[in-house]
């Protein structure tokens, strides 16, 4: 995860604001840049913003201002399954898979944008996770909470997408879980897939991270290097808990 | 007293099964436009006489047989149904379920009229071949099962199979039932919602149109014909669980067996509180249907 950025960001967006009502703009100018296969981990207490920047970025939210952009194109306000097309990958924190759907029905649906490639990409996604192929004909609701966030990226996955966005992937996960699936994430990246990651284990997230982003109250409070954010003694007090 | 009640019960049965499995139709179609756009689609009404009337035209004016007909109950109030969804509803859509809901009854009330206006209040019936009723003696009853009521309920099951088959292995279907499932994240995984809401209201108005025509080859037709079934329909789809195509079925052939028993007990004319008793019953003790929102 160290060594120098590559110059131009992959992601990048500037002074983003974004709310659910007009009165009530949750982002207040927030920045944020992606590098080709890097992490970057978005912490800060709750109401920071963390998840409505991915939900802007992925176009579920159209952003009032700023700029939004990937690998120099503008993609702010464009439609999600626009976004999506272009390499975006949005996993959210809840309701992300399709409940009464089976687990290939899920993988043929997070492949929909490139329908000649998923039959290949679902063999790929089975043998990379054996347990989703044990249970491919089962619905997704009966799915433990770790194998749920395991199709939910593996439904991601499904469009090689250029910037992968996480939201809590360890929200409501076993100890045990949440491990296994960071180290999911840690190989998504080593294959080359970019990450920008929303986690409340913020330790966690940062221990995987070469960047961190911390929010407080829709602003960039700091940003810089994961492990000296982990390390600056400021930071642990007021945002990791000590 | 007793050995009457039970004398008319398999005749009872039998023909609540078969209005259940005729009622099957439009709940599905209901449904899946609820599952789909959220709202209750109550303009099923007039599509369902629409569907009766566009066949009783090929049927009676055209000639045509009832299977070619049938075609035509379901592609009019189908291309109507997505051209009234794109036109008047869709944009009552975004101020919330209640606002559609009110429009759709008023969007009903305008297709019957024209439907009246066009064709008059005067009750038809199709060009059908005269058959005589199976007679079969149960010992203890006798049974009457009319050839174009069995007809009827086959072509009912069939339309119902194609419609599984269309849900479970096709790119479309599959997309219709992520959407249902959740509309926000088969937008992420890039799936047009509006090209859902334009298949779900023509494919969903089509059913209904289906269902309009073979409940009207089991009587007659009227402009009135979808407007008394829309209560049979709403409850089926509540009973099942709005929202969840097995769960219509399931509902329609509660709210269908339900009718025709209350026969035993209730004069015909109440027989529509039946629909209103399973829709109060299921609201009190299940209020998301027998089998919950299961898309499909």
């Amino acid at each position: 995860m160290s060594g120098p950025l590559p110059s131009a960001p992959l992601l990048s967006a500037r002074g983003v604001v974004a709310g659910y009502a007009v009165a009530d703009m949750i982002l207040k100018g927030v920045d944020l840049d992606v590098h080709p296969g890097e992490v970057v981990a978005v912490i800060g207490p709750n109401g920071a913003g963390k998840s409505t920047l991915l939900k802007a970025i992925a176009g579920i939210l159209v952003p009032s201002a700023g700029t939004i952009t990937l690998a120099g194109a503008p993609i702010a306000g464009h439609p999600p399954r626009e976004i999506a097309a272009r390499g975006i990958a949005f996993v959210p924190q809840e309701q992300n898979v399709f409940p009464t759907m089976s687990v290939r029905e899920n993988l043929e649906m997070g492949g929909f944008i490139s329908p000649r490639e998923t039959p290949r990409r679902i063999e790929a996604i089975f043998a990379r996770f054996p347990v989703l192929a044990e249970k491919r004909r089962q619905a997704a609701r009966t799915l433990s909470g770790g194998q749920r966030q395991m199709l939910a990226m593996a439904m991601a996955l499904m469009v090689d997408p250029k910037v992968l966005l996480l939201d809590e992937p360890s929200a409501g996960l076993s100890p045990v879980a949440a491990e296994a699936l960071f180290d999911t994430i840690r190989a998504i990246n080593a294959e080359g897939t970019a990450i920008a990651m929303v986690e409340q284990n913020a330790l966690e997230a940062l221990a995987i991270a070469r960047r961190g982003v911390i929010l407080v109250d829709g602003r960039n409070a700091r940003t810089g290097d994961a492990a000296a954010l982990a390390a600056d003694p400021e930071v642990r007090r007021l945002f990791l808990g000590g | 007293m007793l050995s009457d009640l039970i004398g008319e019960l398999p005749q009872l049965l039998v023909n609540g099964l078969v209005a259940g499995t005729i009622l099957a139709l439009p709940a599905i179609g209901f449904t899946a436009i609820y599952a789909v756009l959220r709202f209750p689609n109550f303009a099923i009404a007039s599509h369902a006489t629409m569907g009766a009337y566009a066949g009783y035209v090929a049927n009676v004016w055209l000639g045509l047989p009832v299977i070619p007909s049938l075609l035509a109950a379901f592609v009019v109030p189908a291309l109507s149904g997505m051209a009234c969804d794109e036109v008047v509803l869709k944009p009552l859509r975004r101020t919330g379920p209640l606002t559609a809901a009110i429009a759709a009854v008023a969007l009903t009330i305008a297709l019957e009229n024209v439907i009246r206006f066009v064709f008059g209040n005067d009750l038809r019936g199709y060009d059908l071949p005269v058959w005589r009723d199976w007679r079969f003696d149960l010992g203890f009853a006798v049974l009457r099962v009319g050839p174009q009521q069995v007809e009827n309920a086959a072509i009912s099951v069939a339309v119902m199979a194609m419609v599984f088959l269309f849900l479970a292995f096709t790119r479309t279907g599959k997309m219709m039932r992520a959407v249902a499932d959740n509309p926000m994240l088969a937008g992420i995984k890039g799936i047009n919602a509006d090209t859902v809401a334009r298949l779900g209201s023509f494919m969903g108005m089509g059913l209904v149109g289906v269902g309009g025509m073979l409940l009207g080859l089991d009587t007659s037709i009227d402009p009135l014909t979808g407007f008394r079934a829309v209560l049979s329909v709403f409850a089926a789809a509540v009973v099942g669980g709005l929202g969840s195509i097995p769960g219509a079925v399931v509902g329609a052939a509660v709210v269908g067996v339900g009718e025709e028993l209350s026969l035993l007990v209730l004069d015909a004319s109440y027989r529509t509180a039946v629909g209103f008793l399973a829709i109060v019953v299921v609201l009190l003790v299940r209020p998301r249907g027998i089998l919950g929102e299961r898309a499909f």
